[in-house]
């Protein structure tokens, strides 16, 4: 038998610095803008006497700023998805192949954290811009006439958080499939699966909760990402996270902005938990 | 129905030659053990047969048929692992179909084959548990059972034991045993327990350094070691030195023996090859071959230096008062206590001869 497990403050003192952090730095500054969203928008202060939902229904009737939550939902899609399709193959590497500088290779992949944010995306400016380094290299080669539009769009959006957040897509999956057992693979093989029938039958699911987290790691911080698309977004295309700030900062509406950063937190939220749900592991649900 | 031969098999790692121009023949059938320590290209031969190493030289035919460069997917065969590599997303049931579903085997047949199976193994009622909610052995005989539905032509089992505890290792090998002689699958074990290969196999086959030291029955690897390294691989061996002398053995039972002074007098001593008179040798003699006496009744004279009793057996230290050591095993029946003198008896037929002294 084993022993009963002992029912102490164990497990409490463990979570509670955690729980403390999270308790007075999200769960308290979340509940102020809660009540905060329900707030009668102010004349020359940041908000007014008495509450309203007002300013739920004015999100949810112009349908400027659902296009824009759509918008940043697609810029969060993208992102993740083309972190995935890039992000996998480098794991696998990391993870399976016989490197001789893995050491480099590990440097390589999170170089992108070591370097400021506002370095970074201004660097990117530099690249992308109408007289940015790409333009001017394929102007001066008389590839094309006129400058691509790789800044001020979703596209330069995109590349920019594909760059950024590659690393956490990464790291998780290469630590999952570092946790597959390279013999289940001889193992299908031994059993007359082809290489990629292996693969996918028997390597793909197991490292699921890895793609998973990433996954979710990679949207969720797309969703919320700031500096980066107002630098490269300019004034034309605007994320959610770039209007709630213009709401809050710039023109001083607190009710408005906390509203308009609830429901981008909802929906993403929303987003996380219908794909948690979409790749659900019964086997690990299953577990005894 | 499956006979396997391989041919000058070599693998080469960069300049080291892990397995070095080996050739076995294995019968249909028959269950032979790849034995050796590790790092004896035991498990690299076992890889090149399932196609997951590629052979740098020679040939590995399945009746006759090169399969070299066939695919490890196409070449049909079983394959137990170290780790049982079960799939841990997939029930029992699942991690059996699959390689059925590779075959494109029809449900009904599926379900059938994979009954029987189980049944086979003693796992069925098992068909819904992943493997996580299984004991040790019990996913040893679903890896078993995974690899024996699919019909290959051969059986591959790499240490599928070693992960088990003791108890359970010595029930395994019987019912590895019991079930590869009813199913009559052609298959090759490796293992670097010397007592795992001689109870399961028809046949042993000791490694060392990429070569191959000696095949033979497992009574033939025991009791007529090739040389120094095999016999004190499969089991403990005592050395004793002693000297050819001139003259030839008379009678039926002579023949291939020699005749060698030793510190238990001259014995005629079996041998693979003929060594000429005065040549000094090395004989090896195993431990259980050995009786002790009470002091002053023949045979050699020593001392008990320590004494082990482990139930079945008692092992004994003897220091002959010629200066050698002995290794003594004997049935618990004997009362023979430390420190006490002894008369050390040995029979010639306990005796091997194994080369000329180095």
């Amino acid at each position: 038998m084993m022993p009963a497990r002992r029912k102490g403050l164990g497990p409490l003192i463990l979570i509670a610095p955690a729980a403390v952090l999270l308790g007075v730095f999200l769960v308290l500054p979340y509940l102020n803008i809660v009540v905060m969203s329900f707030r009668m928008p102010g004349q020359g202060t940041p908000y007014g006497a008495g509450f309203t939902i007002g300013n739920y229904t004015k999100f949810f009737v112009d349908s400027f700023y659902l296009l824009q939550v759509a918008n940043t939902l697609w810029i969060g899609l993208i992102t993740t998805a083309i972190c995935l399709v890039v992000g996998f193959p480098v794991a696998w590497q990391l993870a399976r192949g016989a490197m001789r500088f893995r050491a480099l290779a590990y440097g390589l992949v999170l170089s992108p954290l070591l370097v400021g944010i506002v370095i970074r995306s201004y660097g990117w400016t530099i690249l992308l811009g109408n007289a940015g380094l790409i333009n001017r290299t394929l102007t001066g080669m008389g590839l094309i006439d006129r400058p691509l539009p790789l800044m001020y769009n979703a596209l330069g959006i995109v590349i920019a958080l594909v760059h950024v957040f590659l690393p956490f897509m990464i790291l998780p999956i290469m630590a999952a499939i570092q946790g597959v057992d390279p013999s289940l693979e001889s193992a299908a093989r031994s059993l007359g699966a082809s290489r990629f029938t292996a693969f996918r039958r028997i390597v793909l699911p197991l490292c699921t909760p890895g793609i998973q987290a990433g996954c979710i790691l990679v949207f969720v911080l797309s969703l919320s990402a700031y500096v980066t698309p107002s630098l490269i977004g300019g004034l034309r295309v605007k994320t959610m996270a770039v209007t709630v700030v213009d709401a809050l900062i710039d023109t001083f509406q607190w009710p408005w902005g906390s509203a308009l950063a609830l429901m981008l937190s909802v929906t993403g939220a929303l987003c996380v938990v219908i794909f948690a749900r979409l790749t659900r592991m019964k086997w690990k649900v299953g577990r005894t | 129905m499956t006979e396997v031969s391989i041919e000058r098999l070599t693998k080469t790692f960069g300049s080291a030659r892990a397995v070095d121009g080996i050739s076995i023949r294995i019968a249909d059938g028959e269950f032979i053990s790849l034995l050796g320590p590790s790092g004896c290209g035991k498990t690299t031969t076992l890889k090149m047969i399932a196609g997951f190493e590629e052979a740098s030289e020679g040939a590995i035919r399945f009746d006759g048929k090169d399969v070299v460069n066939v695919p490890a997917e196409k070449r049909d065969i079983g394959m137990v692992f170290q780790n049982y590599a079960l799939f841990p997303h997939m029930t029992v049931d699942q991690n059996l179909a699959f390689g059925l579903e590779m075959r494109k085997i029809a449900k009904p047949e599926m379900l059938s084959r994979i009954a029987k199976v189980l049944d086979m193994v003693q796992l069925g009622g098992y068909s819904d548990r992943y493997p996580n909610q299984l004991s040790g052995g019990q996913q040893q005989r679903v890896a078993l059972a995974r690899a024996l539905v699919i019909e290959p032509k051969i059986l591959l089992l790499d240490e599928p034991l070693a992960n088990l505890d003791a108890k359970l290792r010595e029930e395994m090998r019987v019912f590895i045993r019991d079930l590869q002689r009813r199913v009559g699958i052609t298959t090759v074990y490796v293992t670097h327990d010397q007592a795992e290969a001689m109870t399961m196999s028809d046949r042993v086959v000791v490694m060392f350094g990429g070569r191959i030291a000696q095949i033979g029955a497992p009574s033939d690897i025991y009791e007529r070691p090739e040389n120094l390294e095999v016999a004190q691989f499969v089991g403990q061996v005592n050395l004793v030195r002693g000297t050819i002398l001139g003259g030839t053995i008379t009678g039926p039972a002579g023949a291939g023996k020699s005749r060698v002074a030793s510190v238990f007098g001259d014995v005629a001593v079996d041998s693979r090859a003929d060594h000429a008179p005065g040549t000094a040798v090395t004989l090896s003699l195993r431990p259980e071959a050995i009786e002790l006496k009470p002091a002053g009744q023949g045979g050699a004279q020593g001392k008990v230096m320590a004494r082990y009793y482990s139930g079945s057996i008692i092992d004994y230290r003897i220091a002959l008062d010629s200066s050698e050591t002995l290794h003594v095993q004997t049935f618990p029946n004997i009362r023979i206590a430390e420190g006490d003198r002894v008369s050390v008896h040995a029979p010639a037929d306990g005796f091997w001869l194994l080369g000329a002294a180095q």
